[in-house]
This record gives structure tokens, sequence and C-alpha cells, in this order.
């Protein structure tokens, strides 16, 4: 039965990857950027479900639950951080792509800063840091799966692959929006029923209840440090900062460049608000921080509680309804890890291949090597994580994001500052990434603080020292990045 | 953002978004206090509630009654 279910849900999902193959129009633009034509309700899917993974389900939940409630402040962070990116680089990035026909965010670095070895620097950066995470996501349905099934994680993680290869090859970009928001329907649908229906049936109180049960049983998970000391001020502050760096993650800001209009910046962050920070980040934060630890206290390893939402569910719950749990969390895997390997392929062909090695290819060309490099990306992701598991934990948290933040000095000067110069961006992005690179090595380079802080800090200073100290951009550059954006957006 | 700090309004909407985030780092000192609000929610969610909203607020505002490129 549960074999049948899942597989109807691939069905589905297959069904529209071959609709969006076939109303495609087969050029570039409209398999990377789906023709430049998403419209604000279909990019708020989009870009909530891209960045709402399997980790909202597992890591984030099992976090709270092991540490209290501040660890949200990492979530204020990045509503904040989203709303940013839409509200103050995105109308930029979209005009000035779209007057330039650029396809991809490291082409239009590349062309701001007249330079393509930073181009090669940010494709090859971008990729190391995200090949990794697109790999958690469908391990982390194989975990599911072998706990819902028996069978082995490497099942559910086959299963994962081949819908999202599928997806990726067949819809582009178009499709894949489109099927985010089926997928995060079908992931709301599974968080938020799963939560009423735990409260109702164990806590006839209410939430007053479980905070009222914590009260007396554990209070420390009402309040900061938190019941294991970790969140200090310092690093409640440092965790917002994390946060708000969410602007610069590559497969989001790409998101930017698929926009209709400039309409859509102006209504994009009330969805943010409203829906993402109100609502639905509130889901997993009272499922985490309140009802599990009222309902099964006592969960101390991280594993544990990492899964501890799917224990719940499976242990007290109907079955059927922990098959529906579970689609929610292969949409949630799906809907993320299908933007990230689309973006990855992007690196590649247009970045890296046609921009760097073969500036002459045809679109048909382009759109060929995208098909067969994310294959190439989803084996390599697939491999790494099932080589090392544990240390893609740590991979997510301490070096993608930190990885992701490094080329945001040179996103957010290139879009807005003029002075901004190349020798500064190569500059301030290789000091930021060998930085990460020996502190990760060598720990104590960090000064205990999260590894974005200091990094982030050297590659900023950096950018604006070097910028100062070299020769400002071309008029032409000048002219084309700012004067002609500022016109274009300025009119009607 | 070039043309937000260009006016008054630009800038008086850039302070309150900075006021904000100087606000949620600020109340972090009253986090050991265990208080719930409404009977359920702790200090963290109701600060970044209200953070949200300040932030919903002065962006309605700026964004449908100022922004240049609106």
């Amino acid at each position: 039965m549960v074999v049948l279910i899942l597989a109807l849900f691939g069905l589905a999902i297959l069904v529209m990857a071959s609709y969006g193959y076939k109303i495609s129009a087969k050029t570039a633009e409209d398999y990377m950027l789906a023709g430049r034509t998403i419209g604000v309700v279909v990019m708020f899917f989009f870009i909530l479900f891209a960045v709402s993974s399997s980790w909202t389900f597992y890591g984030y939940p099992g976090y709270l639950y092991l540490h209290g409630p501040t660890y949200i402040y990492f979530i204020w962070g990045s509503v904040a951080g989203f709303a940013a990116l839409y509200m103050f680089l995105g109308p930029r990035l979209w005009a000035v792509a779209r007057l330039n026909r650029y396809l991809s965010p490291v082409e239009v670095l590349a062309e701001r800063y007249e330079s393509p070895l930073l181009r090669l620097i940010l494709s090859l950066m971008l990729l190391a840091f995200i090949v990794p995470y697109v790999g958690i996501q469908p391990l982390g349905v194989g975990l599911g799966f072998q706990a819902l099934t028996g069978l082995p994680v490497i099942v559910g993680a086959i299963y994962t692959v081949a819908l999202l290869v599928i997806l990726v090859i067949l819809g582009g970009m178009r499709i894949v929006a489109w099927v985010n928001i089926f997928l995060g329907i079908v992931y709301a649908t599974a968080l938020l029923g799963s939560l009423i229906w735990v409260v109702q049936k164990f806590l006839p109180g209410g939430l007053p209840e479980a905070a009222q049960t914590l009260m007396q049983t554990n209070p420390e998970l009402l309040s900061a440090p938190g019941p294991l000391g970790r969140f200090t001020p310092a690093i409640i502050g440092g965790t917002m900062v994390v946060g708000l760096l969410a602007f610069s993650w590559p497969h989001i800001v790409i998101g930017v460049m698929t926009a209709r209009d400039k309409v859509l910046f102006k209504w994009f962050p009330l969805l943010i608000f409203i829906f993402g920070g109100i609502f639905f980040y509130t889901l997993p934060f009272i499922w985490g921080s309140l009802v599990a630890p009222a309902v099964m206290p006592g969960v101390t390893g991280k594993e544990a509680a990492d899964s501890i939402i799917q224990t719940i569910i499976t242990k007290f719950l109907p079955n059927w309804f922990s098959v529906y749990v579970l689609m929610g969390v292969i949409a949630a895997a799906v809907s993320t890890a299908a933007v990230q390997l689309l973006t990855s392929s992007i690196l590649v062909s247009r970045d890296l291949v046609q921009g760097i090695f073969k500036p002459d290819a045809s679109d048909r060309q382009i759109i060929r090597w995208a098909r067969f490099s994310l294959i190439g990306v989803v084996l390599l992701s697939l491999g790494v994580s099932i080589w090392n598991p544990m240390a893609m934990a740590l991979y997510l948290t301490d070096v993608t994001i930190p990885g992701f933040a490094q080329w945001g000095p040179a996103l957010v000067g290139g879009l807005l500052w003029k002075r901004g110069t190349r020798q500064g961006a190569i500059v301030g992005t290789l000091a930021g990434l060998v930085y990460l690179i020996a502190g990760l090595i060598y720990k104590p380079l960090f000064f205990d603080l999260h590894p974005i802080m200091p990094t982030i800090i050297v590659n900023l200073v950096l950018y604006v020292i070097v910028s100062f100290l070299t020769p400002p951009p071309s008029e032409e550059v000048q002219a084309k990045f700012f004067d002609e954006v500022e016109e274009f957006l300025a009119a009607g | 953002m070039r043309e937000i700090i260009r006016h008054t309004p630009g800038k008086i909407f850039l302070g309150i978004l900075f006021l904000s985030i100087a606000g949620m780092l600020f109340v972090t000192r009253y986090f050991p206090h265990k208080v719930v609000v409404f009977g359920w929610m702790t200090l963290p969610l109701v600060s970044g509630l209200v953070f949200v909203f300040v932030w919903l607020v002065a962006y309605l505002i700026y964004f449908f009654k100022f922004w240049p490129y609106k």
C-alpha cells in the first residue's frame, strides 16, 4: 500500500514534468529562467519551498527540541534576509539580467566586474558548496522511507533522485517552479495537519497546556540559554546574522531573475512576511519547541531528536497519515533539491562551459550540457553524502552557508556600489574563501565565532579597501549596470 | 537600494529596519526569564513576531506609497 501511494505520488510529478517539457520553448532562457515569466504567487511557492527543505521537518525542530526556543532567531534573520533580497537587490539584478539577456547571477557579476577569472572562481566556489547540500535531501528521504517501510535507506534515496533528475531534465525552471506549488501544499498540509492532530489528541488544553507541562518538567526549554546552555546573547545574535545572510543563497538569488516584471518586487515581501514568517515557519517551531517535548520528553541524542516529529507521528497517528507525512517530506526534499540542482547545472553549462571554455555554444548545446551536468551533480552529491553522512550534517551549517555568503560582498557591491572593482571582488572573495577553509582545518582561527562571522568581515573589508586602491570600473560598465538599469526601472 | 537612500522616506524606512534589528539583539538579555505570553508564546517567538510585524508595516508604507519604482 505504501509503495503504491508513493508510486502514484511520483507519477503525478512525472506527469507534470512531461507537460512542462511539452509546453517549453526549448530555449536556454526558457529552460534556465522559465522564460522570465514567473508571477508573484508562483514565485512565492517557488522560493518558500526551495528554501524549506527536509531540514525544516528534521533538523530545525530537532534542534529546538534539544536547545530551546532561541534558535528561531535564525528564521527571523532568514525572513529579513529573503525580504531584503527582493526589496533591495532583486529589482536591479532582474533589470540588468533582462536588459542584457543574462542567464545566471554569476554571469551578471562576471560582466559587471569584466572578469572571466571571477566567473571561474564564483562558479567553482558555489558548486563546491551546493553539491553536498543537494545530496543531503535524498538521503533524508531515505531515512524516512526506512523508518516507515523497513526498506534500506538507499531505496528512498534512489526514488528521490529519480524523481529529481526526471523533473529537472524534462521541466527546467518553469516546471520546477510550478511543481513547487503542488509539493509545497503537500508539505504544508502534512506539517499543519500533524500538528493539529497531535495537539488535539494529547493536549486538550492546547498549546498553553504544552507550555505548562514544560514549565513543570523542563522549564529551561522555554528560555535562553536552553537546557544545554548553548544560546548566550552573543550566540543568539550570531544566529540571526547567519540568517540575514540568506540573501546570498545562490538557488534563491537565481529565482529573482525568473520574475515576469518589476511589480513582483513590490508584492513579494508581503507574502514572505505574512505566510512565510508569521505562518509557515512557526509550524515547525511550535512542533519542536513545545509540542514534541511535551508529548515525548526525554529524547537526548541528536539523531533521535532530528526525527522526533516523525517518531511521534509514526507511533501515535494512523499509518495512512504517516505515509502522507512522508510524502510531505519527499515534497520538501524534492522542491529544494530540484532548484539547487538546476542552479548547479546552470553554473556548469552557462558559466563554466559557455562562459569559459566554449563561448560560441548554441542554445541547444547549453541545454544539453545543463542536462548532462545535472546527472553528474546528482550522482556526485549522493555519492559524497553516502560516503560520509555524518560530516554532511556539519557541512550544511558550518560550511555550506558560510560558503554561500562569500560571494555576498561582490554581489551586493556589484549591484549597488559603482566604485566596487574587479580586483576588490576577487581579493575579497578569495580571502574569505581561504580563511573559511583554513578555519575549518584549524578551528581556533574562528575565535569561537560562527565561521560566517570572521570570514565575511575579512571578505568585506578587503573588497572595500582594494576597490578604493584600484581604478574604478569603466564608464561603459557604470552606464550599463547603473544608469540604464535605473532608467529602465523608473520607466512605467 | 540606491533609489531608497536618495530620499527622506527611504532613509526613514531603512532606519526603522536597522533599529528593529538592533532591538532584536537588545531584547535577548530578557530571554533567560521563563515568561510565556498568552499562555504559550515564548519570548524569542514574541520578539520575532513583533520584528516581522515592524518590517511588514514599514514595507507596506514605503513600497506602496514612496518607492520610486512602484
